[in-house]
């Protein structure tokens, strides 16, 4: 890698395609992508995700809004293949030409050395298949391949689009590990997903937009910690038990189907304390597991707020 | 530099273009023995028996390698759409975000292979005129005349090959692009020639015709084109103006 940690900075981005009313792709978008650390940019498909990336990659022209890579806009870069590698989708590749002739145009256009395509294929498993050509790839091939390309000039910077489409779960793991040993070298590492269950234990922070705004930004812990967690509670006397945490102030109680107590406001360790002094026999008390999945979809939902 | 050396690798990494040069030779070829054996027989022409002793005939026989400019264009416009229709597009303006060096360094790199084509081609009719007219009762190949007919191919064909790629960044659908190219070189172009006469030295064919000696078409002196120096100035003028509109285009045009 050369030169130092970069950030990636997506300052007040709008961009309205076509003319007049247009279609407004992302809408007075702002966030922070820090280095050494996995930032995963959630959305569900056409929430504006790779039109934000490409305004990143000077590919598109902000309507308004500006984006910067280590504080400039990508196009001032002078050498912007060492700085940014981008794998933006599994369709950037002639059909005719091979893995190996893809790699040398793209390596001679900034003036890479030939002996890199051998490395990038090795690194991300394709120095078998090298040779032959794209059009007689497999997606999961040509996702390896994309990667292949933006690993090319050893940059600080990694921005992938849905990189982890067309790869089987054991291609899913793999890219899990080798992105967190990208950012745990100290490079910025910003992928996007539209389901966030694919990238939940790959990434730190999360950048969530719908419909081209923000609905949430900060770390993935901040996420799942916003979430008020219910504790499940199973008693056998569980009607007079739960007018007895109905005296807590800040506590609530609802009954589901099977007749548990569903209990927000208080943690399991108080609810625990207060089944001990008054005597209730406790079946079951444990805390909900926080599935995040259903939070990303709430936020992400046409129906739900923004957070 | 860079981007220059990428647009040969691109071109060296498919088979597009030893495809298209030898289907150009082949066209080349089925000219030259069209103007030597066919059209000095043919019926509809007065003089038709005394055509291969007139000296303009025989130039016109070396410089019927223009015909294959077609496939210099083809290249030109495969070349700029393929990488809307593959997206690699993408590719190429992530590695050069300024984009007016990558047009120059397409426009640089069309234009040597335009050139290439065009040696070939001429090689190929100036040696196949030489056989096949060895035997023949003929008008010397005027060694002066092929001369210019070779200057006037290596600029006509470095021409085309970049009004090609101004034609594919004009209009990136690589299909659409290639059919209203076709249809202007082999529709339009014969039909304005045709019927509105002083059109002729105007339009590129005819422009090429001329900086190439090319004055001879079925059979027939071309009337009114212009010099061999007004009409390399008139493809260059082309160029300039149709790059100038691609490039601007281009430039400000989204990556989606």
């Amino acid at each position: 890698m050369t030169g130092n940690s970069i950030a990636l900075e997506v300052r007040s981005l709008t961009k309205v395609f076509g003319r007049g009313e247009g279609v407004r792709a992302v809408s007075d978008l702002s966030f922070r992508v820090e280095p050494g650390r996995v930032t995963g940019f959630l959305g569900p498909n056409g929430s504006g995700k790779t039109t934000t990336l490409r305004c990143l990659l000077g590919l598109v022209t902000p309507t308004s809004g500006e984006t910067l890579v280590g504080g400039r806009p990508y196009r001032e870069l002078s050498h912007p293949l060492n700085v940014v590698g981008a794998a933006l989708e599994a369709s950037g590749f002639h059909p005719g030409r091979t893995a190996r002739g893809h790699l040398s145009v793209v390596a001679a256009s900034a003036g890479i050395p030939r002996s890199r395509v051998t490395e990038v294929l090795e690194l991300v498993g394709l120095a078998e298949a090298g040779h032959r050509k794209v059009g007689g790839y497999s997606l999961g091939m040509r996702q390896r391949l994309s990667l292949a390309t933006a690993l090319l000039g050893d940059p600080a910077v990694l921005i992938l689009d849905e990189p982890a489409n067309g790869l089987d779960p054991e291609g899913i793991a793999w890219l899990r590990n080798f992105l967190r040993s990208l950012a745990a070298e100290g490079r910025t590492v910003l992928v996007s997903s539209h389901v966030l269950s694919e990238v939940q234990l790959t990434v730190d922070d999360v950048v969530i937009i719908r419909k081209g705004e923000l609905v949430s930004y900060g770390s993935l812990d901040a996420l799942s910690s916003g979430m008020t967690a219910r504790v499940i509670v199973r008693s056998p006397d569980a009607i007079r038990f739960a007018e007895s945490i109905g005296m807590h102030e800040a506590a609530s109680v609802t009954t589901d189907q099977t007749g548990a107590l569903l209990v927000s406001g208080m943690s399991a360790a108080e609810i625990g304390a207060l089944a001990f002094a008054q005597n209730v026999m406790l079946h079951e008390l444990r805390t909900e597991e926080h599935d995040l999945e259903a939070v990303f979809l709430e936020l992400t939902s046409s129906e739900g707020g923004a957070a | 530099m860079n981007a220059l050396r990428a647009e040969f690798r691109k071109v060296l990494t498919t088979k597009l273009a030893l495809w298209l040069l030898a289907f150009s030779v082949a066209f080349t070829a089925l000219n030259v023995l069209l103007m030597v054996y066919l059209v000095p027989t043919s019926a509809r022409l007065v003089n038709s028996g005394q055509l291969l002793q007139i000296p303009a005939y025989v130039n016109s026989i070396v410089a019927s390698c223009a015909n294959a400019s077609v496939f210099v264009l083809i290249i030109g416009i495969i070349g700029m759409t393929g990488e809307y229709r593959h997206m690699t597009i993408t590719a190429t303006f992530l590695a050069s975000p300024r984009r007016s060096p990558v047009m120059i360094a397409k426009a640089i790199a069309y234009a040597a292979i335009g050139a290439v084509f065009g040696i070939i081609n001429f090689a190929v009719s100036l040696g196949l005129a030489t056989i096949t007219l060895a035997g023949k009762e003929h008008a010397a190949i005027i060694p002066s005349e092929s001369l210019q007919t070779l200057g006037g191919v290596i600029l006509g064909f470095a021409i085309y090959a970049i009004l090609g790629v101004a034609v594919g960044s004009l209009i990136r659908n690589q299909v659409a692009a290639l059919i209203i190219a076709l249809v202007f070189v082999f529709l339009i172009q014969p039909l304005l020639s045709a019927f509105v006469d002083w059109t002729t030295a105007w339009l590129p064919g005819g422009a090429l015709d001329a900086v190439m000696n090319m004055t001879y078409r079925q059979g027939e002196a071309t009337s009114g084109l212009l010099s061999a120096w007004a009409g390399g100035l008139l493809l260059i003028g082309y160029a300039l103006v149709l790059g100038a509109i691609a490039s601007i285009t281009t430039l400000k045009r989204d990556i989606t």
